[in-house]
């Protein structure tokens, strides 16, 4: 089901594009909507991190960090219990981030981790569909929320590819949930939490440019110990967040066969219709009322001519 | 304007619909002090279910016959089926508040809403969803002012209705462009084609309808379309769809699916309200709409399965699974309303045109709940299934709407029989669109 739905989702894109180029005649609409290569030009010099599964033993120490400086409230304790998760369901409104344990089939004494928290998309889907603008992008990288317009309208979470976005389900007055990839440290020029805290190098943080050149140059010096692709350089339009793996991806719990193109081209086609279906049905509806008038008069003006 | 006897009584059905309005009323309150996780079982994977497949993409299917029917009575001189505009405009003037009110359950932050206003984003299809409903509304108010008006007698605001709307009109679609373009350019082209219009209205070279500002039937039609057809722009951005729904073609479909039910349901509103309240229906105008259905529902077949051979789903039609039965029970659907209505023999009845009319109806809320609860899939969640309170509440709105419809038709002239019975005059039953007129020898057809 999921790899058919998902090869449909990919097969309809080509119909999109398709329609996309007829409207790309739109004049001020389609020039005004960024290009893709703009914004990954812009986002190479914003802030972003890398996660490099290799390096990383699950010690966790990430999940603590990002515990405090958040004030998720959560006890040390709680933390290290519930183990193990493979994916994002571990996500939650006082879980911003989540390293997720995947034991190797070959070698049951050792273990493979992946890292579960908001990829920060380059043109993010959350922030396509929030109809009040609550969530955005800042120009400095990271996505955040804003609280004070949000309506709880829950599309963020419906257009997500990553299902990161968590609502409080149990809350009188419920809020969006994520991580912000600590965008009040990273304005000071301080680092994230979670990538202060990591004592073995896993993560890092820097600018996205920086970022994806190390990742090439690590797969290159190291060929063979690493899947030869960074995670986040093209799923959904780019990210900036990146990954780096010793295993596929997929067994590490992360979502494949995402599109390269952003999913806000989804809805772009159908968007930039919008003026003309109401230049258009203007045009049509009053046409089609004089001809409707003008037979009732030819009808009225015929004696013994009905209609 | 003496008050008419009053008809209304306590009877089962009555009781009925007032308790699971009242139940409805109750569990919203507790929705509101204990979260919507309390109230439904919604989860991170399925942050949208019934509410939104039913009170939001049902229900505004639903409320189609609105802008159908006045785009059929006044733009395209369907004058004939004039008796039928009132009904299908409160129908859908109602289903349209209902609809605001069960999203204000649905939203969890509602008190916010009105930064939609403030705060643009013309990428979102929502936002598009949000502005449709907004104006749209208003639309739907004003088309339904004129009956009110009447039932008060105030006459001298009935012309200044009348006199103000275009201009009030011509306002609300060039602000709705902008915000929905951000195009300066776009804006002033919608306005000046709105006011070519009306200034050749005005100067006498194309007739004015003297009821009902052509301006204003325009506006509900291209709200409405745009309004149906964004609710499936909504679900192109989402890769939880299975591909028996999803298609890049999903706005068309919700718009084409709109269309075809607008008919269907006035037909069953016709004849469902003529059954409660003891009237006899206009059979010789729900049978002409009964003519149209097959056109309507052929249409959209060829549109729906067109697409699925397009996009190389077919066979996803053929895997045993309980989403792909409730895929065939949409065309199963439509093809039992396209034989019924194809049917001389059957629709000419008035138990074949119910028929037809409610295979379509369903038709479409199975289509609009497909793509909105049942076709979705996140596998990494446990599937989602509404909860007992979420169907509850669904249904207490419903009610609450029954309700309002009888209340309305109980104190306003909504069918034309009543009026007519009361000052009967053969032009008026004749030809009512232009007729009936303590206006038209007042204002000034030609500038």
């Amino acid at each position: 089901m999921r790899s058919l739905s998902r090869r449909a989702f990919f097969q309809t894109g080509g119909l999109a594009a398709a329609s996309a180029a007829g409207a790309a005649l739109a004049p001020e609409v389609a020039a005004e909507t960024p290009a893709g290569s703009d914004l990954t030009e812009r986002a190479a010099q914003q802030r972003a991190m890398l996660f490099d599964s290799t390096l990383c033993v699950g010690c966790r120490s990430c999940e603590v960090a990002c515990n405090e400086d958040n004030q998720l409230g959560r006890a040390p304790d709680a933390i290290f219990q519930g183990r193990p998760a493979e994916d994002a369901r571990a996500l939650a409104p006082d879980v911003f981030t989540y390293v997720t344990f995947h034991q190797l089939e070959e070698d049951p004494s050792s273990a493979a981790f992946g890292k579960v928290q908001c990829m920060h998309c380059i043109e993010p889907a959350c922030v396509s569909s929030c109809p009040v603008a609550a969530l955005h992008k800042t120009p400095e990288g990271p996505v955040v929320w804003d609280g004070s317009r949000c309506l709880g309208c829950r599309y963020c979470m419906m257009a997500c590819p990553f299902l990161v976005p968590r609502f409080e389900w149990e809350s009188r007055n419920p809020r969006i949930r994520k991580c912000d990839m600590c965008w009040d440290l990273q304005v000071k020029g301080e680092k994230p939490a979670c990538v202060a805290a990591c004592p073995t190098g896993a993560l890092k943080s820097g600018t996205r440019a920086e970022l994806l050149e190390e990742a090439h140059q690590r797969i290159a010096a190291k060929p063979r110990k690493y899947v030869h692709h960074v995670y986040g350089e093209l799923e959904a339009g780019g990210t900036n967040f990146l990954h780096l793996a010793g295993r596929p991806f997929e067994e590490l719990g992360y979502r494949r066969n995402l599109p390269t193109r952003s999913y806000r081209e989804y809805t772009r086609p159908a968007m930039s219709t919008i003026p003309y279906v109401i230049g258009g049905l203007g045009l049509a509806l009053g046409t089609v009322r004089w001809v409707a008038n003008r037979r009732d008069e030819v009808a009225h003006a015929e004696p013994g001519g009905d209609r | 304007m003496t008050p008419r006897p009053t008809t209304l009584r306590m009877t089962p059905a009555l009781a009925v619909l007032t308790g699971l309005a009242a139940v409805g009323l109750g569990l919203i309150a507790f929705r509101f002090a204990f979260g919507l996780g309390a109230a439904t079982n919604l989860s991170d994977g399925y942050p949208w279910g019934f509410w939104i497949g039913m009170d939001i993409l049902a229900g505004i299917a639903l409320a189609a016959g609105g802008f159908v029917v006045a785009g059929v009575v006044h733009l395209f001189g369907g004058h004939r089926f004039h008796a039928l505009a009132r009904p299908a405009i409160l129908t859908a003037f109602l289903g349209y508040l209902l609809f605001i009110f069960a999203l204000m359950v649905d939203l969890g932050r509602p008190w916010n809403i009105w930064w939609a206003l403030i705060s643009w984003n013309h990428y979102s299809p929502m936002f598009e969803v949000a502005w449709c409903v907004m104006f749209y509304t208003g639309v739907l108010a004003l088309e339904f002012t004129p009956a009110l008006l009447e039932r008060l007698g105030w006459e001298r605001v009935r012309r200044l209705w009348f006199e103000g709307v275009p201009f009030f009109i011509m306002a609300l679609l060039s602000l709705f462009t902008f915000a929905m373009t951000g195009s300066a350019q776009w804006t002033g082209i919608v306005l000046a084609i709105l006011a070519l219009w009306e200034t050749l209205m005005r100067t006498g070279v194309m007739r004015r309808d003297r009821q009902m500002p052509v301006l204003l039937i325009m506006a509900g039609v291209i709200f409405s379309t745009l309004h149906q057809s964004s609710l499936g722009t909504l679900f192109l951005i989402t890769d939880k769809l299975g591909p028996l729904w999803y298609t890049p073609i999903l706005p068309a479909l919700f718009f084409l699916s709109a269309v075809m039910v607008g008919p269907a349901m006035v037909i069953v509103e016709g004849l469902m309200s003529a059954r409660a309240l003891g009237r006899r229906p206009e059979f010789d105008l729900l049978r002409p709409l009964g003519r149209a259905m097959p056109y309507l529902l052929a249409l959209y077949l060829v549109v729906r399965l067109g697409d699925l051979v397009l996009r190389g789903a077919v066979l996803e039609a053929m895997r045993p699974a309980f989403t792909t039965a409730w895929w065939w029970l949409e065309i199963v659907l439509v093809l039992t309303a396209l034989a019924v209505f194809a049917t001389p023999e059957l629709a000419r009845r008035g138990r074949g045109l119910l028929l037809g009319a409610w295979a379509t109806v369903l038709a479409v809320v199975v289509h609009r709940c497909g793509v909105a609860i049942i076709g979705l899939d996140v596998p990494e969640y446990a599937r989602y299934v509404p909860a007992w309170s979420e169907v509850l509440i669904t249904a207490g709105i419903a009610a609450l709407g029954v309700l309002g419809f009888r209340l309305a038709v109980e104190f306003l002239p909504i069918y034309e029989d009543e009026p007519a019975a009361a000052a009967p005059t053969a032009q008026a039953v004749r030809e009512p669109a232009v007729a009936p007129a303590p206006v038209h020898h007042r204002i000034p057809v030609g500038g």
